[in-house]
């Protein structure tokens, strides 16, 4: 198993995380190769956090934020959809898979939807196969 | 760097852990991570022993950060946050690892599901480490408060708060008062008449001098924060007010299911095919006649339309089964000689009294008649001999197709969330379930409450209820209301943004993305600074900053960046554990 990709995911409180919980409490099954870290808005995720998951060997980074016009802080996950853009593009520039990198929406209530996504992107991920960002930054250093 | 005295505690959760993850091992290699000075498990850690086994070793080993590894954060963490405090340390200093909803119960590998467990906790470990002790902020609480809805529950609620000499602004959409309870002639399960109750109601409402209505009205806007909220409300003829309050309550009510929707029940196409909340009107003005106008000799009442069906609604409205039964004694005391035929998917008669009525309606000449809900509905279709319409489908219990004649069928519609709740749970800002119902605080501890501060769900609007549980819910919402304007202060997040002046190069950037414009520029010192009651602490600023000046309140950089590295180091530790 430990050959399985490690996605980390940065998910807001309100809609995402929420939502998370949620596939939690309805006892929905999904891979357990996802780390979660909460943060309070989706606006807050910049590329800071992204490459940093991937500087410490992540394979995948999944950013969810709430719908379009559900933002708890009205428009934070706009913010986060430019920064992802850009980032995205940052990333192939970088050598890497763009896809390594996913946005999605994900509301309080989805927590089916949530269930399917990380499945659904941890086979994308490994597809795209395991990220050598980690151990090439180390034989640099 | 100074030493660090980590506590760290495993929560079984009974078995909702302990069953997936293996806590016993966690707590062990937790033990070996920089700072940690001791790492335990225990059964209920929410529970008071629980609670005073930290409370305890925060004294006796002087720990000052601890981390808790249980259930999401959205439901305990204010708990915890209490217990740091009752043992002297600043609630701030708490991180917790969510190894239940996000872990135990959604994965079936254990061996998979304590490696994930583990470097959830690390990360928080490495976290809390870098957490400060934040300051409480404490605001006062207006008290007045905004009632979104002016039914049972509005109206109840508005009530009680005026027995304690409180303001509320009872905002209604419709002309008048009264909701969808209103509409009622009797009430359930006892058959008292339910008219003057509501009329009472009402009237008191009227009458009290702590209760501005405001019909025809809708809430267009509102700003603030609990103890300190205001809004604009609208009428229809345009009049606009502007209210200042502490705290909201949303009470919108329901929607009845649209029975147009059911192809086979053909309700605009029959004229003997009305809904419930039709039929409630014909009790009301004592002439029970189908459209046509004539008086029924068979009448089928069918149960769940709309409800507990996946074409439809999935969920049961848990009202309208005993509505039916009450329907058939009305109809048995008003046409004595019909034919009543109860048509049921399950007789779902819960509660006080319920099951009573039942098996009294059950000893009045009613014909009980069973279909299978997930199978295809009854199919109403016109009566070839021209007498109205015949129902067919195979009955249940007997196992036999069946037709029964009806000149009257009352389809009990189900409840279901306003169209326009998605607007409501913008304005307020909560949460909707995927059904449109608005979502708890949690959904056993705390029904009343929302996860935003000073606005709570009661009625309706939050799951299909009764007349008494939606009265309860406001009274219980009240309570908490009262609670919060008698202290007089409340406290507010704290986890705000803030400007490091040395470091800020005065691009206002930060001003161009905050949605509060809680950030403002100081030309004088060429910098931007926050305004920490405006702030919310989203974190937009922080990530938008070029110069990193900005960091938000337990979510900096710092602090989110270790738990990356924690979580990540975990992970590649245990893979190089199995590699060797």
């Amino acid at each position: 198993m430990s050959k399985d990709p490690t996605i980390v995911a940065f998910l807001c409180n309100w809609c995402s995380y929420t939502g998370a919980d949620l596939a939690g409490t309805s006892r929905m099954k999904y891979n357990s190769n996802i780390r979660v870290i909460r943060v309070m808005c989706s606006g807050r995720i910049g590329p800071t956090f992204v490459l940093k998951a991937f500087r410490e060997g992540a394979d995948g980074v999944l950013i969810c934020g709430c719908h379009p016009g559900d933002c708890h802080y009205h428009e934070g996950n706009y913010k986060c959809l430019r920064r992802f853009h850009l980032l995205q593009k940052y990333v192939s520039q970088l050598g890497m898979d763009k896809d390594r990198i996913r946005l999605e929406w994900i509301s309080a209530s989805e927590g089916k939807e949530f269930a399917e996504l990380v499945n659904n992107f941890s086979n994308k991920i490994k597809e795209i196969g395991k990220s050598k960002v980690r151990k090439t930054m180390e034989e640099w250093t | 760097m100074e030493e660090k005295r980590i506590g760290v505690y495993v929560c079984w959760c009974g078995t909702n852990i302990a069953m997936m993850v293996d806590v016993k091992d966690v707590s062990k290699e937790m033990e070996k991570l920089p700072g940690v000075v001791l790492a335990k498990n225990y059964k209920y850690m929410c529970s008071d022993p629980g609670q005073d086994m930290i409370i305890k070793d925060i004294k006796k080993y002087n720990l000052d950060r601890i981390v808790v590894a249980a259930c999401s954060p959205r439901i305990h963490e204010i708990t915890f946050r209490n217990a740091l405090e009752n043992a002297g340390l600043n609630p701030y200093m708490l991180q917790m690892a969510n190894i239940s909803e996000q872990d135990s119960w959604v994965h079936t590998d254990r061996i998979e599901a304590t490696r994930k467990a583990k470097s959830l906790v690390a990360a928080a470990i490495r976290r809390v480490i870098h957490h400060k002790p934040l300051k409480k902020r404490i605001v006062n609480v207006h008290p007045n408060t905004l009632i979104i809805g002016g039914g049972v529950a509005g109206m109840s609620a508005a009530l009680e708060l005026s027995e304690a000499g409180k303001k509320s602004f009872l905002i209604e959409k419709s002309d008048q008062l009264g909701g969808t309870a209103a509409k009622l002639k009797l009430s359930f399960p006892y058959l008292n008449d339910v008219v003057n109750d509501i009329s009472n109601l009402i009237k008191r409402v009227e009458k009290s001098e702590h209760i501005q209505v405001i019909l025809n009205a809708e809430v267009q806007e509102i700003h603030g924060f609990i103890g300190n909220f205001n809004g604009i409300v609208k009428t229809t003829d345009e009049k606009e007010y502007s209210i200042e309050f502490g705290n909201t309550i949303v009470a919108t009510g329901l929607k009845s299911f649209d029975a147009g929707k059911l192809k086979n029940y053909g309700y605009w196409k029959y004229s003997e095919v009305i809904t419930s909340i039709e039929f409630e009107l014909l009790v009301k003005q004592g002439v029970v006649v189908n459209k046509k106008g004539i008086v029924p000799e068979n009448i089928a009442i069918i149960h769940c339309a709309g409800s507990r069906n996946e074409n439809y609604n999935n969920y049961c409205s848990r009202t309208c089964c005993m509505s039916a039964l009450k329907y058939a004694n009305q109809l048995r005391n008003l046409l004595p000689d019909a034919n009543i035929f109860e048509m049921y998917a399950d007789m779902r008669t819960f509660g006080r009294g319920c099951e009573e009525l039942y098996t009294s309606t059950s000893r009045k000449g009613i014909m009980f008649l069973m279909f299978d809900q997930r199978a295809e509905l009854p199919l109403i279709k016109e009566d070839e001999r021209g007498n109205g319409v015949v129902i067919e489908f195979k009955e249940l219990l007997s196992g036999e197709e069946i037709q029964v004649p009806a000149d009257l069928v009352i389809l009990m519609v189900g409840m279901e969330a306003h169209e326009n709740a998605k607007s409501v749970s913008h304005l307020s800002g909560i949460s909707m379930d995927s059904n449109g119902f608005f979502i708890e605080k949690h959904p056993k501890l705390d029904p009343v409450a929302t996860t935003t501060d000073g606005v709570y769900v009661v009625g309706s609007c939050q799951a299909p209820k009764d007349i008494p549980d939606s009265v309860s819910q406001a009274k219980a919402a009240v309570a908490r209301i009262l609670a919060t304007i008698l202290r007089g202060t409340v406290e507010v997040e704290v986890t705000t943004a803030e400007i490091n002046a040395d470091i800020c190069c005065g691009c206002q950037f930060c001003i161009s993305v905050c949605p509060y414009g809680a950030n403002s520029f100081d030309a004088a010192n060429d910098v931007s600074v926050v305004n920490e009651v405006l702030c919310k602490g989203c974190g937009t600023c922080a990530t938008a900053c070029p110069s990193g000046a900005i960091s938000t309140k337990h979510f900096t950089d710092e602090q989110i960046l270790s738990q990356i590295e924690g979580l990540m180091a975990k992970v590649h530790e245990l893979e190089e554990l199995e590699t060797n």
